[in-house]
């Protein structure tokens, strides 16, 4: 019984994890039992899904493996002087 | 707080998505960007022995950073100037005027507004990111950006998987406050 409520705690833990879908099926069970009666939570719940939207719908952009290595070789001339 | 080293060895792998991404959305222009991150990476190696180890590595390459982009918006703004004056609107023909109109329908365009407000929130997140733990961020970053599995990011760090949700849980409950404050009251 206990193991399937769970505190605001560890409910706020499981609906980070859910925005990577961590949850297996009974996590997701104690989730949604703890958001039935527990308003904060499901507030961040809500939260945590907007945040991220937000995050997803940027672009985020990365050096690729011949910037990394022309910088890196410049640093590397730079060290030897 | 122990004292910090610095390992120029490791900034590009460590630090170089993070500064080229903090930059791109500054300058907007991949190879000023990459420019000016090895230029950052450059400063700090000269200026490596006015390191006190009181910051972070990060923090530290973030703040020469941050002058090198304003450097050059100073050095693009002054070339700018020169350009419009050199501009000649007025002299071609039947285009006479155009200049001002152009600059108006291009506001005005929805795509253009989404662009920009894109733009400002990345760099409102990029700053919020800045101003984490350097762990939490880059926990975060290699698990939300990067898109890591959990067991390589553990891996990598020496720690359990438990661990990592805390430390993801702190770092998006720290951002969403900084985004909170930093973006959605300003709008």
């Amino acid at each position: 019984m206990s193991r399937i409520f769970i505190s605001c705690d560890e409910a706020s833990i499981l609906s980070t994890r859910d925005q990577y879908n961590d949850l297996s099926p009974k996590e997701k069970f104690r989730q949604k039992l703890h958001h039935g009666h527990c308003l904060g939570c499901r507030s961040f719940d809500k939260k945590s899904r907007l945040f991220s939207r937000t995050i997803n719908g940027l672009s985020w952009v990365k050096l690729s493996k011949s910037q990394k290595n022309s910088i890196k070789q410049k640093l590397k001339d730079a060290m030897k002087k | 707080m122990p004292e910090v080293k610095l390992i120029p060895e490791k900034w590009v792998d460590r630090y170089g998505d993070y500064l080229f991404n903090f930059t791109i959305s500054r300058v907007n222009d991949s190879i000023m960007a990459q420019d000016l991150v090895s230029e950052t990476f450059l400063a700090g190696l000269k200026s490596a022995h006015r390191f006190k180890g009181q910051s972070t590595e990060r923090t530290w390459l973030i703040s020469i950073l941050k002058r090198k982009i304003i450097d050059h918006y100073r050095k693009s703004n002054s070339k700018k100037g020169q350009a419009e004056v050199r501009m000649s609107y007025l002299d071609s023909g039947d285009q006479n005027g155009d200049w001002m109109e152009e600059q108006v329908r291009d506001l005005r365009n929805p795509n253009i507004e989404d662009e920009i407000e894109q733009k400002e929130l990345g760099v409102a997140l990029n700053e919020c990111i800045a101003a984490l733990p350097e762990r939490y961020a880059t926990i975060f970053v290699q698990k939300t950006i990067d898109k890591l599995d959990t067991e390589t990011i553990c891996k990598e760090h020496d720690i359990t998987a438990s661990n990592l949700w805390v430390i993801i849980h702190r770092a998006r409950v720290q951002l969403m406050d900084c985004l909170n404050s930093k973006w959605y009251k300003k709008g």
